[in-house]
């Protein structure tokens, strides 16, 4: 017995170090990137879906002749991904294994709480010698809870900015249901993402927005019973609803209000929850559900992205649409600082597409330009959609008045 | 006049009240199934959770393939999570010693994993909806309203416990599987299987989970992977408040969580919330070991 | 080489963490209050070098001896109890400590940032060792120096009257009580010592991660803590560090290059590994032929 659990261990052991220490033989000039995410657990499809659609963004640009090198040469994009299961130490010891290897650019991770701890190891600031920090840009598509960016300057971020996208939201119902005057906030208060928005974003733009917020309820991310906090609302009387929730308790929230029959005039919802999984959970309850949304398949260019990331066996969505945009902005950085790409340029590429990324004003999104903000974090182009017979419908698009 | 106290009228207490005392019976079932396999074995099988859920997502998964009525569904569940149950028994009980109580233990919360990941992977860990019974009906006396579909909930946790009590106290097997967890030796000397036994009282605990995780992703509309975690440690502390080995007790935990999250939350809000049912059944643990009807001594 | 160092880490703060549940399951208790322990050392430490700036090593201390403490006073009432009474009892402890943090704010502004922890938003920039230029292989070698004084500390234990004595409560607790051991003291200290250790593995969790939040610190953390010394066997310290080394160093980094196939079989592995292994890797009979194989060396030399 103890002869074959040995045996089986070496054995495993050993495959594992083959499994990592092999490398495809390069016939070609490649410049690689490494993606991670999480692939497990509850949060699984943001990290399939990441994957699926940076695959598509690679293959895209490999098959129109790949980047142009700094020495004139061209390359292809080669790409990695990696499972963080949604793990601050699992995230930390992928990002180191990525910084370890020849990859140039990392992109990721899916979850604000293995954002925050990653861009902790990081240098803070690029001219710091004394900060051992890790020196390796990463560029994220998903972890979307606000701020986090300015942790370091190898960090940036092409996530909605939704300070910005609510500040205008409000603005827009405003003037365009004139009659509602009070608005009732619910937010799941254990997650990290859900709980920002509703104290730093929606709560203070709907004043803002010359609304009054007449109370506001919490839940708990695993939470299955509502009856209180809807009561609670119900109470309140308002004109309409702010919930800034995931999809899971959004979908519990919405059941229960219909239960209790609360109806108000309008919902607005969480930017996360703009995607399939609430759709999948509850498209009843949710019709009409107002939320803004970087991404729609509205243009070419997106719809393109959809129907690929569709093929790659995941879904474009606000989050994992950013990802196509990553990869064209690093492409596109790759040849403007001319990177070399080679096994000793590896430090001095990375250097310098950070400072590249720096440097950029704009770029090119999938619906719209792209700001780049100083602190490497974006403001991007976005649409108002809402949940209209079991899709996301675009409502207004706020760029194009 | 209206009596506020801490600023609630007496009749948001009650209505508290009642709400969680109707949603703390999908505790209280999950907690029999505790009871049942710890009072039987001495062990406990953390994995029970997991498969009361997977037996329910096992019907959603055929409920895709085929449309399904409600209550078809949950029946689908139920047969499923005992199937997952006599799984867990075989991996987890079976073939370890009966000595290394922490080994079962250990492999229990693997196999909760396994199970766990398993249902992630086949729903990309998605919700996905369930079918409920009673969905839209609110019974409503002035401010006062019932779900109907957590009534229907209730009811059926009721029943099943009553069938359970049936058929441990007015069946030849339940005779064994008494016989079983009171004098291993002596019913083994008598004839019966221990194996046996063992492995029928996990097929039951699986059958009646799987009718919890019908009924919890009844009362929530939505099934996740989300639920498993708490589910389990709910359930749990539903069947140690009641005094593990007692089903009544194992009841009266699941309803009394219920109505205490509740209460708490009214009072101080759902951050607060789980903070003080845990100190509460921290003190109540320590202070009162033998569980709310005592009898305990025995699995110490 | 940083990615093996960064693994080395890992390796070490869970071998901390596994060895603060070890010594309480030497006594015979399974504490699932270990994560909660954790939690308290790495807020404190984290405080103490974001805020107040001290250096990690008395922070650290100062965590670990708030967790030992507290683990003290919470041991007389929870050691009333025994078996799963006790962990169902630690459990709850547990939880309530980690909400206890996801309900604390204490934040401070300096530098036009505000620091410090944020209830259910974090404890974020707790970034004492890239500030003070540590390098990954530094870091490394600061966790192996606490895990080796650890695992040093509980060998001699382990080999001297006390360990004999918790064993002793862990075997037969009527047998110990009837040649005079206080089981309540000593159930106390182990607990008491479990806590510290625990509090000082979370201190450098808290460092090592830059930012902590009360979800890293439930009930799977908890389980991590007591699997890693049933996994790996109780009749010796090494058996704990065999467990983390499998678990994380195989089940997590090693078999990376299955896949999607990685994280269901996590669950399975465990499964497998008490099945055939229902003592833990190192049992009985290891430690038996490891000491005759020790004894025949010194007989030949």
């Amino acid at each position: 017995m103890k002869k074959q659990t040995l045996s089986l261990l070496s054995a495993v052991a050993v495959a594992a170090l083959l499994g990592t220490g092999a490398t495809p033989a390069a016939a070609e000039r490649t410049a690689k990137i490494a993606g991670f995410g999480a692939k497990s657990g509850v949060v699984r499809s943001f990290g399939v879906n990441t994957e699926a659609v940076m695959q598509a963004a690679v293959e895209h640009i490999n098959s129109q002749g790949g980047v142009k090198l700094g020495d004139g040469s061209m390359a292809m994009l080669e790409m990695s991904f990696d499972d963080d299961r949604c793990n601050a130490e699992e995230g930390i010891s992928v990002l180191r294994k990525i910084a370890s290897s020849d990859a140039l650019v990392a992109v990721g991770p899916t979850c604000s709480n293995v954002a925050e701890p990653l861009f902790g190891i990081l240098q803070r600031s690029v001219d710091d010698a004394g900060d051992s920090g890790l020196r390796i840009p990463i560029f994220t598509d998903t972890a979307i809870k606000g701020g986090l960016a300015k942790i370091s300057e190898w960090a940036f971020r092409n996530v909605p900015n939704e300070t910005e996208m609510y500040r205008t939201l409000f603005l827009w119902v405003k003037e365009n249901y004139p009659d509602l005057q009070t608005v009732y906030g619910g937010v799941e208060e254990d997650f990290a993402h859900s709980r920002f928005t509703w104290y730093n974003v929606m709560d203070t733009r709907a004043q803002e927005a010359g609304f009054e917020v007449v109370g506001f309820s919490k839940w708990l991310l695993a939470d299955t019973n509502f009856t209180q906090q809807v009561r609670e609302m119900k109470k309140a009387k308002p004109d309409f609803v702010a919930l800034s929730s995931h999809p899971f308790t959004l979908c519990g929230i919405l059941k229960e209000m219909n239960r209790q029959r609360v109806r108000p005039k309008l919902m607005i919802g969480l930017t996360s929850s703009s995607s399939m999984e609430t759709l999948q959970g509850c498209s009843k309850a949710a019709e009409g559900i107002i939320i803004p949304s970087s991404f729609a398949p509205v243009t070419d260019a997106a719809k393109m992205v959809a129907k690929l990331a569709d093929e790659k066996g995941g879904s474009a969505d606000l989050h994992s649409a950013a990802a196509w945009e990553i990869v064209e902005v690093i492409a596109q950085v790759m040849e403007s600082e001319g990177v070399m790409a080679t096994e000793d340029s590896v430090q001095e590429d990375r250097r310098k597409i950070r400072d590249g990324l720096a440097k950029l004003e704009t770029t090119n999104g999938l619906i719209g330009t792209i700001m780049r903000e100083g602190d490497g974090e974006a403001t991007k182009p976005y649409l108002y959609v809402h949940a209209q017979d079991g899709e996301w419908a675009v409502l207004h698009d706020p760029g194009a008045s | 006049m209206e009596i506020e106290i801490f600023g609630w009228t007496l009749l948001d207490y009650f209505q508290t009240i009642v709400d969680g005392v109707l949603y703390g019976a999908t505790y209280a079932i999950i907690g029999i199934g505790f009871t049942l396999i710890f009072g039987v074995m001495d062990k406990l099988n953390l994995a029970y959770a997991a498969t009361a859920l997977a037996g329910a997502y096992f019907s959603w998964g055929v409920g895709t393939q085929i449309p399904l009525p409600a209550p078809v569904a949950y029946v689908i569940s139920s047969i499923a999570a005992g199937g997952f149950g006599y799984l867990v028994y075989l991996c987890n009980f079976r073939y370890i010693p009966s000595g290394a109580p922490l080994a079962s233990l250990l492999a229990t919360v693997g196999m909760l994993l396994f199970l766990e990941e398993l249902i992630v992977h086949s729903t990309q860990g998605m919700p996905q909806p369930y079918p409920a019974l009673f969905d839209d009906v609110m019974l409503e006396w002035g401010d006062f309203g019932m779900r109907g579909d957590l009534l229907f909930v209730f009811c059926l946790c009721v029943l099943a416990t009553v069938f359970l009590l049936y058929v441990l106290y007015r069946t030849k097997l339940g005779m064994a599987t008494r016989a079983v967890a009171q004098q291993p030796v002596a019913a083994q000397l008598c004839g019966m299987s221990v194996q046996g036994t063992n492995s029928t009282t996990f097929v039951i605990a699986g059958a009646i989970g799987g009718i919890a995780g019908a009924m919890i992703g009844a009362s929530v509309g939505i099934l996740s992977p989300l639920l498993t975690v708490p589910v389990t440690v709910k359930g749990l502390i539903a069947a140690v408040i009641g005094g593990l080995g007692s089903i009544p007790g194992a009841i009266v935990g699941g309803l009394l969580i219920g109505a205490f999250e509740n209460t708490f939350q009214l009072l101080r809000s759902v951050t607060e919330r789980d903070m003080y049912v845990m100190l509460l059944l921290f003190a109540f643990l320590a202070f009162r070991p033998g569980g709310i009807f005592g009898t305990a001594s025995r699995h110490e | 080489m940083d990615f093996i160092w960064g693994l080395v880490q890992i390796l070490g703060v869970h071998t901390i963490i596994g060895l603060s549940a070890y010594v309480i399951l030497l006594t015979g208790q399974v504490s699932m209050a270990q994560a909660g322990f954790c939690a308290i050392g790495a807020y404190i430490a984290g405080m103490l070098t974001v805020l107040a700036e001290w250096h990690i090593i008395p922070g650290m201390l100062v965590g670990g001896l708030a967790a030992g403490a507290l683990a003290c006073v919470v041991g007389f009432p929870a050691l009333r109890v025994k078996g799963l009474m006790f962990t169902v009892a630690t459990l709850a402890f547990g939880e309530f400590v980690r909400l206890f943090w996801f309900n604390f704010d204490y934040q401070i502004s300096r530098g036009g940032f505000e620091i410090g922890p944020l209830g259910g938003e974090g404890f974020r920039q707790i970034r004492f060792f890239p500030e003070n230029g540590w390098s990954t292989l530094e870091v490394a070698i600061f966790v192996w120096v606490w895990v080796i004084l650890i695992m040093a500390i509980l060998w001699w234990m382990d080999r001297s009257r006390i360990g004999a004595v918790l064993r002793a409560v862990g075997e037969d607790e009527l047998a110990a009580q009837s040649v005079g051991i206080n089981l309540t003291a000593v159930k106390v200290t182990a607990f008491t010592i479990g806590g510290f250790i625990a509090g000082l593995g979370g201190g450098i969790y808290a460092h090592y991660t830059t930012h902590v939040e009360h979800l890293n610190f439930g009930v799977l953390l908890a389980t991590f803590a007591i699997a890693y010394p049933i996994l790996g066997g109780l009749r010796t310290v090494v058996g704990t560090l065999l467990a983390v080394l499998f678990i994380q160093g195989v089940l997590v980094e090693g078999l990376r290059f299955l896949g999607d196939l990685r994280n269901i079989l996590f669950g399975a592995f465990i499964v497998l590994a008490m099945n055939l292994r229902p003592a833990g890797f190192i049992d009985a009979r290891v430690t038996r032929a490891l000491g005759r194989l020790f004894r025949a060396e010194r007989g030949g030399a």
